[in-house]
Parts: C-alpha cells; structure tokens; sequence
C-alpha cells in the first residue's frame, strides 16, 4: 500500500507506528532534529572538499561547476515546488471534502483506489503519461502529482477523522456552524498528522523526481544517470549524494515546521 | 423542605421549555427512538432525564439544541417556536455541557469560555471581564487557570470549565449531558454541590441527562423517568417518585422504599446545623482558644480572608500556636448546603471524620454538620417508615 | 496489448517470477535481520530512538540515489539491487518490530519471567508472539514498498519486471513500447495485490487466536 520506487517515510509506515502513539516523536525528539541538518551540512562541507581538489576530467567537470550544480538543483527544487503546490491544492481540499457528511460513504472506496494506485511503480507512470503527455517537465510534473497526492490526501482525513466527535458535537453545541468547527476546531486538532503528510509528501517528491530525467523532465536525476549512461562516476555519485541529501535537508525542515507549528495544548 | 418557598426566593433568569408530540425516528428503525413526547418545564427548573441506556433520553436532549433534528412535533423556548430556527443561532442560546466539558484542547481555558460571546459579538474587553467573571463563579482563580490550557487541569477543573464556557453568553437554558460522568465520586460530589450553588444564583432552565438516580433525586427539582421510546412514564418531584413510584418498573428503577435512599432526599440545610467558633487566619491564637473554652467548643474552623474554610483544628493544637496558621487541609471534609445527608455522610467516611463543615455562598461557612445528627435523621426515618 | 501478452507470455512469466522472487527473498532477509536488530535494541530506550531515528533517515533517502551510490562497491548487476531491496525492506520492519516488542504489555513480561521462563523463552514465547501482527503490518509495508524499488534497479540491471517498462521507455514511439510499459507497469501492481493476500493470509495462520482482532 505504500510508495513504489521512492522508499521516503510513509504514513503508512506511521499508522502502523500508531500502535503506540507517541513512539515515533519519542524516538525523534529534540537531539535527533539537530543531529539531521549537523550530518547533512557535513557530507555538504565533504561534498564541497571533494568537489574543490578531485581531478576531473572536462566531461565530468563541466556538469559538476557549481552554477551547473546550482542549476540542476534548483531544477529539481521547481519540480519539488510545483508538484507540491498542486499536491496540496489537491490534495487538503478533497481530504476534506471527503470527510464531510455525504461523502463519508465514498471514504474507504477513495481510499481503496488510492491505496492501489499507489502500489504502482513510479517509473512505469513516469513512462505512461509520457506517452500520453509527451515528454518534459508537465508530464513530470503531473507524474510527480499523482504520486505523492496520497500521503496528503489519507492523513488530511485521518486527522480529521482523528478529532474527537464530541469536541466536534460541542463545537456545534454551542452553536458554532459546521465551517466554524471545521476551520476553528477540526483543523487545528488535525494539524500534526496534516503536516507529517505534508512531510511525507515532499520527501516523495524529491527523491520521485529523480526519475523525471527518464522524461526528460530535468533535475538531479539527469546527473545520476549521465554518470551511469556515460561510465562517469563523479557525476553518479555527486548526484545521488546530493539528491539524498535535499531529501535529508527537506525532510528536516519538514519536522522542525512540525514541531514548531503543533497547536499548543496538546 | 417546601419546593415552592425556595423556588419563590430564587432569581430566576430561564425560560420555560415545551415540547408537543417531540418525534425522533431513524430510517431504517421499526419503532421511533423519540416516539411523540409531550412535556414542559418551567422557567427556572431544573428537570432531570433519567431512565435506562437505549431509552432515548439523549436523543431527546439533543433534539432541544436540534444536534439532532426531530422528525416531528415542536419546541418552544418561552412562547417562541423555535422548531424551524436556524439551529447554530438557537444553539447560541442554550448551554451545552457534556462529560468531561468537551473543552478544546489547542485552546486556552479563557479561549474556551470566550468563544461563544465571540460569535456573537462581544467586544474584547467585555469577553475578558465575562471569562473573568465566570471562572470565579465556577471557582477558579481567573489569575492562575486563564491562560491553562485544559490538559493542564484536573477533570473536576475541566468540568468547572465546561460550564463556565456553557455559561458565558449567558443563555437562558442549560443542557447536560450526563456532564459528571467521568470523575470520581468525591470530585462529582463537589461539582454536584457548585452547580446547585450556581443554580441558585442564576436561576436557569436546566435539563440534566444522568444514569445516576442519587443524582437526579439531589441536583433535581423534577425528576422525568423515560422507558424505551422516550415514554414518560413519571415527570415529579423526587420526593414523590421516591414516596410514590407510579409504576413497578420506576419503583425497580429507583429502588424506591430502601431506607437509606432517604438520605438523598435530605438536605444538610434541612437539617439544624450547628455554629463553630470560626478564627480568620492570622488572629491571635490565645484569643481563639478563649472564645472556643468560653463557649465549651473542642474544635475551631479556620477561614480565610474571603470567609472560606481553611482547617478545622482542635483548641488543643491551636493553643500550641501563637497566631492561627494558614496551612489548607486538603482533606477538610466540605460539603454545601445543598448536598444531601447522603454526600454528608460519605464525605465524612472518605476523611475518616466525625463531622463536616458546610460551606454556603461563594464558599463560606455556614456551620458544622456531625454524624450523630446524620444518624437521627435515619432513626428517624425508620421510625416513619415502620409507622 | 492481448497479443502482445500472447506473444511473450513466457518471457513475461519469467520476469515477473524473478520480480516476486528478488522481493520475497529480500524481505525475509530483511524481517530476519530487522527482527534481529530489534531485540537486541527494543530494551533500552535509547538504541529504540535510534532504531527509529535510523529508520526515518533511511527511509528519507530516494531510492534511485542510493542504487547510483551502491554501484561503486559492487557494480553492475544484481547484488546492488539485492543490498538496496534488503536496506529499504528492512527499516519499516525495524520500527515496528521495536514499536512492537516495546509494546508488550510488561506485566505479562514479569508473569512470564515468575513461572519460570527464560529470558531467551520469554521472547520467544511470549514477546515475539504478541509483537508479531505488528511486525507483519511492517513486512506488509516493506514488501509493497520495494515492488516499486525493484523495478528501478532494472536499471542498474537488476533482474525483473523493470526491465519491461525501462525496454518501453527507450522505445518510446515504438509499435510496443506503450505495451511493454503498460504490461510492466500493471503486473506489478497485480503481483503487489497478491503479495499483499497472501501475507494477509499467513497474519492469520500465524497470529494466535487470542490476540485476532
């Protein structure tokens, strides 16, 4: 039921965690959200190091100058951001929508479809909606969507779902109207387990769009299999090294908004 | 005790509540859950809901505040027909109280008492005067529980809370849905004996859902006992359902005729309670003692500034004192004038004391009550009851 | 897309028998050494949070990046494929085989040890047992995971069906490149489906009954 090629932290790996809540930020507290970006600045400085005095040759240097390093980074980050943005236009308004009176009833059809669908594997989609699509950067992008709108999609509804009906009953009580409880109440409540989507999603996304160079939809991923394609090691491993470590860096930031933004009081 | 006396002193600032042919049916369901209920309330009453699980009794509650629709028949708050009203508006008029308080837990305890006067509103300063006001009502220190959040008070606080929030647009009805339910029997005793106290004060419609009868009998002016299908089968005083059970299935229901069950029905202010020598906290200890040898009294209530009981100590300890000491017992046995013989008499067994102190307004002392006088009180029913 | 199956059904068989093969291989080595680990870890407080710190991290890492970076140690071919399916099974077992065996309410864990049991018994037979439906849930996620992650180590040539979509894909245009593709892309999405029932299927034939839900 979980992601195909990108192995990034599920929530359904966090649902199982639910066994026993909690386990999860026990074992991720505070010492563990300053150890993630420590490691990641250090294989950065090694990176940097290596990239500064290793000797090249001018197939190898010339992706790996660092506006040409830049670039493909930021190409990457647009993939990111794009697909992002959609997955959550998308994705937090029909979690939702879904939860909402008479749509309850499709919840677990919804689900069931999603939950398939998401057992395909990335690059066969990749390849699909590039024939549908053709090649570039929309049909990564739309790739990209389609695959990382779950995460958002479930733990929007299990948050939601999660609220305590009658904190939701005494919202109403009290003659709060059904958008008051949902925008005042239910989402507040529903936060932490909406970010950690939120979280999963783009982890997803970064390491999904390193398949987009199969597409020729750019980003880190064209290093990776440049390197592989023309036996150019340096460009192999520069290019996974970084894409992991945007991953780690991304996935970091994920969590410090996470414990930043989790409502008081709880 | 005459209903109609205390009822005349009462400030009353509720309205009366009817119900005609109130029907609640739920597709699928052979027989209605709410099959035609008719019944009234009086302004100013408090009317318990008791009857067994299933019986309906909550979705009749709920249909009040219209958290569930009715499928027929009409409610009126006063004169006024509110059965098509926009229920979110309705709502704002009538508190709702459920177990536990159902306090928002991202929001701060004034936050939570602040919202419906919000909606409806309020401007800033008047919603912090009221939340002010209101948690020292319910008996919270506004300085110190304010800004809590909920998870930092214990459930009784959370249930203060609870009504506090259900109170502060200052609706004329008050619903409450089995509100007690989940705090220990001691803690449920106390908020038992605050919300008498604020009823009497503010005078509102209550209507109380609870599956304990001992509660319905204390808290209650009239008690309605339901069957299946929300059938009234008796709407009285608990005096007379207790005394006159109209059928076997409530004298069942009740246990009507034990004995002791008397005890519920009486209340300490009904009884002669006696007056201690009381000493401020602060005074001089020699002082104290002679007034209390004076006066041929063993022990002496130690209140604070604001009259509250503080400790009860022995003229014995106090003589070894030179000022009367400010230490709170926080197992001094406190009961209201409200409770009954019966939280009297438990209260008094969970300290392991002879007697209690009983508390009045705002939590001043109204005067000591000992088991010797709980114990006449049960000869004496048994005498009537074998007569 | 019928004649194509026609066609090259045995090819096709034999691919997506190499598929099933390399994932329940690679998850029963992964849930033996994640298990493993996790008794050794799920007593002390500490090493819990790093398990669980090292399984967020892991998991956090794409899988793409990491089969480019396992091609320096071992080329080519299929053991960067193998250690990459084996690294990525075994985290989510890990976390909830320790979530697991930590949640193991502890007075059973005193009862067991007052009869008489062993250290070694206890776990065997009372805290794997109780911790099992947890970990199960854990080599359901792994399995479903690393489907996909097989199929991207076709293309450090790797065995099985990613070989099918990756042929499409560099036929792009092709008279069967959409066919491939297609093919590849939905037998993997069967075969999840039947991985999945059939360790459904062995949950309830391994779980005790006193602790079914």
């Amino acid at each position: 039921m979980t992601s195909a090629t990108d192995p990034a932290v599920d929530p359904a790996v966090d649902a199982q965690a639910d066994v026993e809540p909690g386990g999860r930020r026990d074992g991720f507290s505070w010492r563990g959200l300053l150890l993630q970006p420590v490691l990641v600045l250090v294989a950065l400085g090694a990176f940097a190091v290596w990239r500064a005095t290793a000797d090249l040759t001018d197939a190898e240097a010339r992706p790996l100058a660092w506006s040409a390093l830049l670039g493909s980074i930021v190409d990457h980050l647009e993939l990111v951001a794009v697909s992002a943005v959609v997955v959550l236009v998308i994705g937090i308004p029909l979690g939702v929508l879904l939860t909402r009176g008479p749509f309850r009833r499709a919840t677990p059809l919804v689900l069931g479809i999603a939950n398939t669908g998401q057992a395909a594997p990335a690059i066969g989609l990749f390849v699909l909606l590039a024939t549908w699509l053709g090649f570039g950067f929309r049909s990564a992008v739309v790739a990209l969507v389609l695959y990382s709108v779950l995460p958002v999609l479930r733990n929007t509804m299990v948050g939601l779902q999660g609220v305590d009906a009658r904190l939701v009953e005494a919202g109403r009580g009290m003659g709060m109207s059904a958008l008051a409880v949902l925008l005042r109440v239910e989402l507040p409540l529903a936060v932490p387990v909406m970010l950690s989507g939120v979280r999963t999603a783009l982890v997803l996304l970064v390491g999904t769009a390193t398949l987009a160079t199969f597409i020729d939809g750019g980003g880190l991923g064209l290093l990776i299999t440049t390197g592989i394609n023309l036996n150019l090691d340096a460009l192999l491993y520069s290019g996974a090294l970084l894409v992991a470590l945007l991953a780690l860096a991304v996935d970091w930031v994920g969590r410090v908004v996470e414990t930043v933004a989790r409502p008081k009081g709880l | 005790m005459s209903e109609t006396t205390v009822q005349d002193q009462r400030t009353v600032s509720g309205v009366a509540i009817r119900l005609e042919g109130v029907t609640k049916r739920y597709p699928g369901q052979q027989k209605p859950a709410v099959d035609a209920v008719d019944l009234e309330i009086a302004a100013g009453e408090t009317v318990m809901f008791v009857g067994p699980s299933g019986c309906g009794k909550t979705t009749l509650l709920k249909m009040l505040n219209r958290l569930i629709e009715p499928s027929g028949g009409k409610i009126f708050l006063g004169d006024e027909d509110v059965t098509g009203q926009d229920p979110d508006r309705l709502r704002r008029r009538i508190g709702y109280v459920i177990q536990a308080g159902g306090l928002f837990p991202h929001m701060t305890v004034g936050t939570n008492i602040g919202i419906v006067p919000g909606m409806l509103g309020w401007d800033k300063k008047k919603i912090a005067e009221r939340t002010d006001e209101l948690l020292d009502l319910v008996g919270l220190d506004p300085e110190v529980y304010r800004d809590r959040y909920p998870k930092e008070l214990s459930g009784g606080q959370q249930q203060r809370v609870g009504v506090a929030r259900a109170l502060a647009a200052d609706p004329p009805v008050l619903l409450m849905d089995e509100p007690f339910g989940a705090v220990d029997p001691i803690t449920r005793q106390r908020l038992q004996d605050e919300l008498l106290r604020i009823q009497e004060e503010l005078g509102k419609t209550i209507v109380f859902v609870t599956h304990d009868f001992d509660e319905a009998v204390k808290l209650g002016d009239k008690i309605v006992v339901f069957d299946v299908g929300a059938r009234v089968v008796q709407y009285d005083t608990p005096e007379a359902i207790l005394a006159e059970p109209a059928e076997d299935y409530v004298a069942d229901f009740v246990g009507a005729g034990a004995t002791l069950k008397q005890l519920t029905l009486t209340r300490v202010a009904d009884t002669e309670l006696h007056t201690p020598i009381t000493a401020q906290v602060g005074e001089d200890s020699a002082a104290v003692v002679a007034r209390a040898t004076e006066a041929g009294e063993q022990y002496v209530v130690v209140t604070d500034g604001r009259g509250r009981p503080v400790s009860w100590p022995s003229v014995a300890e106090l003589s070894r004192t030179t000022s009367v000491p400010g230490t709170r017992d926080d197992r001094l046995p406190v009961v209201g004038l409200r409770s009954t013989l019966n939280d009297a008499l438990d209260t008094m067994l969970a300290a392991s004391q002879g007697g209690v102190v009983v508390t009045g307004r705002r939590d001043s002392v109204a005067g000591v009550l000992v088991v010797e006088q709980v114990m006449a009180a049960i000869q004496a029913t048994r005498g009537e009851t074998r007569g | 897309m019928w004649q194509y199956l026609v066609d090259r059904r045995e090819l096709i068989a034999f691919q997506a028998y190499q598929h099933v093969s390399l994932v329940v291989q690679c998850v029963a080595l992964a849930t033996v050494l994640a298990v493993g680990l996790a008794v050794l870890a799920y007593r002390s407080p500490r090493i819990t949070g790093l398990a669980n710190g090292i399984s967020a991290i892991g998991l956090t890492i794409p899988s793409f990046a990491l089969l480019g970076l396992l091609l320096a140690p071992f080329g080519f071919g299929i053991t960067p494929a193998v250690v990459a399916v084996v690294f990525y099974a075994a985290l989510p077992v890990l976390r909830n085989a320790v979530v697991g065996l930590a949640g193991v309410d502890q007075s059973l864990v005193e009862s067991a040890r007052g009869i008489g049991m062993s250290r070694w018994a206890t776990l065997r037979r009372v805290e794997l047992p109780l911790a099992w439906p947890v970990i199960l849930a854990g080599v359901r996620v792994s399995t479903q995971m690393v489907m996909g992650i097989a199929a991207v180590a076709a293309y450090v040539l790797g065995p099985g069906l990613g070989s099918l979509i990756f042929s499409g894909l560099s036929r792009l245009g092709g008279a069967n490149a959409l066919n491939a593709t297609l093919v590849g892309t939905i037998a993997m999405v069967l075969l999840a489906l039947v991985l999945d029932v059939v360790l459904v299927l062995v949950g309830r034939l391994t779980t005790s009954k006193g602790i079914r839900v």
